[in-house]
C-alpha cells in the first residue's frame, strides 16, 4: 500500500477552489471601481457642472454652455469689453504659490542637510516633531498666525513696546516698510501682506518639504561633499557644485508638488492677502458655498486650476528631462 | 614638497580613543601605508592629515608649517576615497577637471590638462563618458587622476583597492606604485591588505586598537616584527607559549634556545615564520619531533600541517628547494633555528631593562 492510497480527496472542494479564484481575479477590478467612484466620478461631476448655467435668484440647472469659461477668460462682456480679472486671481494663486513653495524648499534644505548630519537617535525625534506638525489644520496654523501678526497684538504690538517702531522711524527705515505696504502712519502691520500670505503658506508647507527632501538627503554620499573639500572647494562652492546637482530631483519634485499643493490654499489667503489679490481658490469658495453661489462658475474655476496644475506638473518633467539629457 | 610630521596626535570621539598619542613623519617622495585590521584607527589617522577630521590633541606640519587648523580645501592634499567619491553629474574629463575649475583655470585650460592626466593613468579618450559606463578599475584610475590634478603636496588614498577583484587589484598595485615613484609624491595609503602594502610602500606603520604597533620598512617589518600583534598580522607565524629560562624558552617539555630579553620565569610567546623552520636538517638545537597532520600542496609552495611537542605548527617549503617529501601520518624532525625565534612579551611579562630600572 503507498501512502498515497491513505489519503481521501474531497472531490467536493473543488467548486469552492475555483469561487476563491474568481474573487482573486475580480479585487483588482474592485479597487479599480473604487478608485474611479472616489477620484474620477467627482472630477467627471465637477467638469460637467462647469458647463451648466446659473439662474439668477435661484440655484443652477444642467447644461452645456462655455459662458462660464469665457467669463473666466475674458469676462461676460465680451467681444464689447474685456476684463482679465479672474486671470489676475489665477496669477495670485501662481505668484504665491511659486514664492511659498521655493522659500519652503529653500528653507528646508539647509535645515534637513544638518538634520541628516545628527545621531540617528537626534535625527528621528526632529522627524517626529516635524511629522507631528502635520497634525495641525491649515485653520489652527492660521489663526496663530493670525495671532502673531494682528494689528493689535503680535508682532506690532511687540515692535511699538520695545521702542523698534521708533528705531525704525527714526532711522528712516520705517518709511521703506510703508513703500513695501508693511506699515501704516503709526506702526508697522503685516495683515494684509504679501508677506504676511506668503510667511504663511510657507510655514503650512514646510514641514513636508523637509519629509520629502529627508530621504535624499539622507542617502547622499558624504565622501563626495568631502571629495570636493579636498579638492579646493568651500562651502558655498560644496554646495552648488555638488550637493545641489545631487539631490536636484528631489529639489525640483519637492517643489513641484508645493506649488501644486499651495494652488489650492485658500484659508491663509482670506485671512492675509489683499481682498484684491485673492486667488482662484477663494473665488472658487466663494463661488460654491460662499456668497456668489454659482457653483457652475465655481466649478469651472476648479477645472481650470486643475488643468493648471497639470500644465505646471507637465512642463516641469519635461523641463527636469531636459535637463537630465543635458 | 616638504615632507609631513605628526606630533602628539589623537582623536577620541566621545569616551571611544580612535587614535591614541601619535608622533610620525612620512619623508618627501616616499610612499607609507598606514596598515591595521578594521577599526585600527587608520581611516581616522588619514582623514585627520586630509583635514576632514580635528585631532582631539597634537598638531600637523607640513615640513615646518603647522597646519592642524587649515580646512580642508585649503591644505591641497589630493585624497581618493574608498568609494572613489566620483561626481555621477559630472563627465569624466569633469571630474579630473574639478580642482581646476574651482580654482578658477579657464575651462578650456582645465580640460587640456584633465585630458594630459586621463593619459597618465591611461584613460585616453574616456573624457566625455560618465561615471556610469566606467568599470571599477577605470574608476579608480579617474579618482587618482582627479586627486592628482589639483598638483598636490600629499597624496592620500582610503583603502583604494577594496572595489577592485583580485587580479585588477594587484595589477593596479604595481601601476600606482610605479606612478607614484614618477611623480615623487608624499603619499599615504590606508590598507588592511599586507600584501597591498608590502607591494607599494617604501614604509609600512602598523596600527592597532588606535595604536601604532612598528614603523619601519616592508622588510624590517616582516622579518623582525617588535611584538606577537605584527608578527602575526603581517604574514603567517607558529605560535608558542613559554616561560623564560637561562639560555632560552621552556615551551612545554622543551627548552628552545633563543635569545630571550626577560627576567627569568616570565611568561612569553615564542613566534617563527612557517618558512623559517626546516625539516629533518640533521643534528642542531632546537630539533624536535613532529608527525605530518596535514599537507596542502599550492603549486609554487608545499605546506605541512605538523603536530609537535611544542604545539601544531605550520611550515611551508617553496617548490625547488630542498626539503623531504612527507605524506600525512610520517613522523619526522622540526628544526627551529634560533635566530629565526622571535620572542615577545604578553601583558603580565616585563622587558628586563625596565624591570632592572624599577
Amino acid at each position: 500500500m503507498s501512502v498515497a492510497d491513505g489519503i481521501d480527496v474531497p472531490l467536493g472542494d473543488r467548486p469552492a477552489a475555483a469561487t476563491r479564484l474568481n474573487w482573486s481575479k475580480l479585487l483588482p477590478w474592485g479597487f479599480a471601481g473604487l478608485v474611479f467612484a472616489l477620484c474620477l466620478v467627482p472630477f467627471f461631476l465637477v467638469l460637467a457642472i462647469s458647463f451648466g448655467r446659473k439662474v439668477e435668484g435661484a440655484a443652477w440647472v444642467w447644461d452645456f454652455t462655455f459662458e462660464n469659461y469665457q467669463r473666466f477668460f475674458v469676462g461676460t462682456l465680451w467681444p464689447d469689453e474685456v476684463t482679465f480679472l479672474y486671470i489676475g486671481q489665477l496669477g495670485y494663486s501662481f505668484w504665491y504659490a511659486v514664492i511659498a513653495s521655493c522659500i519652503a524648499v529653500l528653507t528646508a534644505l539647509p535645515f534637513t542637510l544638518l538634520l541628516t548630519r545628527l545621531r540617528r537617535s537626534a535625527q528621528a525625534a526632529w522627524l517626529v516633531f516635524i511629522l507631528s506638525s502635520l497634525s495641525l489644520s491649515e485653520v489652527f496654523i492660521v489663526m496663530g498666525w493670525d495671532i502673531l501678526l494682528s494689528n493689535n497684538s503680535g508682532l506690532p504690538a511687540l515692535f511699538k513696546s520695545t521702542g523698534l517702531t521708533q528705531w525704525l522711524k527714526d532711522t528712516g527705515h520705517f518709511q521703506t516698510l510703508r513703500d513695501w505696504g508693511l506699515a501704516n502712519p503709526r506702526n508697522v502691520k503685516f495683515k494684509t501682506s504679501d508677506f504676511a500670505t506668503i510667511l504663511t503658506m510657507s510655514y503650512l508647507v514646510w514641514p513636508y518639504a523637509v519629509i520629502l527632501l529627508y530621504p535624499a538627503l539622507s542617502r547622499m554620499d558624504p565622501s563626495h561633499s568631502e571629495a570636493a573639500r579636498t579638492m579646493g572647494a568651500n562651502n558655498w562652492q560644496v554646495l552648488r557644485t555638488v550637493i545641489l546637482p545631487s539631490v536636484r530631483l528631489p529639489l525640483f519634485g519637492t517643489t513641484l508638488l508645493l506649488f501644486v499643493f499651495l494652488l489650492g490654499t485658500y484659508v491663509a489667503v482670506t485671512v492675509f492677502a489683499d481682498p484684491a489679490k485673492h486667488t482662484t481658490a477663494v473665488a472658487i469658495y466663494q463661488n460654491v458655498r460662499g456668497a456668489n453661489l454659482n457653483a457652475p462658475f465655481g466649478a469651472t474655476m476648479a477645472v481650470i486650476l486643475l488643468v493648471s496644475a497639470g500644465i505646471c506638473l507637465t512642463l516641469g518633467h519635461m523641463l527636469n528631462r531636459w535637463a537630465a539629457a543635458r | 614638497m616638504p615632507g609631513l610630521v605628526l606630533k602628539g596626535i589623537s582623536k577620541r570621539f566621545g569616551g571611544v580613543t580612535a587614535v591614541e598619542p601619535t608622533d610620525l613623519t612620512f619623508a618627501e617622495g616616499e610612499l607609507t601605508a598606514l596598515l591595521g585590521p578594521s577599526g585600527c584607527g587608520k581611516t581616522t589617522l588619514l582623514r585627520m592629515i586630509a583635514g576632514l577630521e580635528a585631532p582631539t590633541l597634537g598638531a600637523i606640519f607640513l615640513g615646518s608649517v603647522p597646519i592642524t587648523d587649515r580646512p580642508a580645501h585649503k591644505r591641497k592634499f589630493g585624497m581618493v576615497f574608498q568609494s572613489f567619491a566620483l561626481f555621477p553629474h559630472l563627465s569624466v574629463r569633469d571630474n579630473v577637471a574639478y580642482s581646476l575649475t574651482i580654482a578658477g583655470t579657464s575651462r578650456g585650460e582645465a580640460a587640456t590638462k584633465a585630458d594630459s592626466l586621463l593619459d597618465l593613468v591611461q584613460l585616453s579618450g574616456l573624457g566625455d563618458r560618465r561615471i556610469g559606463a566606467l568599470s571599477g578599475g577605470q574608476r579608480q584610475r579617474v579618482a587618482i587622476a582627479r586627486a592628482l590634478a589639483q598638483e598636490p603636496d600629499v597624496f592620500l588614498l582610503d583603502e583604494p583597492m577594496s572595489a577592485l577583484d583580485a587580479k585588477l587589484r594587484e595589477d593596479m598595485q604595481v601601476e600606482l606604485r610605479l606612478l607614484q615613484q614618477r611623480l615623487g609624491i608624499t603619499t599615504i595609503v590606508v590598507t588592511h591588505d599586507q600584501r597591498e602594502a608590502m607591494t607599494m610602500a617604501d614604509r609600512i606603520v602598523v596600527m592597532s586598537n588606535g595604536r601604532v604597533e612598528q614603523v619601519g620598512s616592508p622588510q624590517d617589518i616582516y622579518h623582525r616584527p617588535e611584538n606577537a600583534f605584527v608578527a602575526d598580522f603581517i604574514g603567517k607565524a607558529n605560535f608558542f607559549d613559554g616561560v623564560t629560562e637561562p639560555g632560552g624558552v621552556r615551551v612545554g617539555d622543551t627548552l628552545l634556545t633563543a635569545e630571550a630579553n626577560f627576567l627569568e620565569g616570565s611568561p612569553v610567546k615564542v613566534a617563527i615564520r612557517p618558512e623559517r623552520a626546516g625539516i629533518n636538517e640533521g643534528p642542531g638545537p632546537n630539533v624536535v619531533p613532529a608527525t605530518v597532520t596535514f599537507v596542502r600542496d599550492l603549486g609554487p609552495m608545499r605546506e605541512y600541517h605538523l603536530d609537535t611537542g611544542l604545539g601544531p605548527m605550520v611550515i611551508e617549503y617553496a617548490v625547488g628547494e630542498k626539503g623531504e617529501v612527507l605524506t600525512k601520518g610520517e613522523t619526522t624532525e622540526v628544526r627551529l633555528p634560533p635566530e629565526a625565534l622571535h620572542v615577545f612579551a604578553v601583558p603580565r611579562a616585563a622587558p628586563a631593562q625596565k624591570v632592572a630600572a624599577e
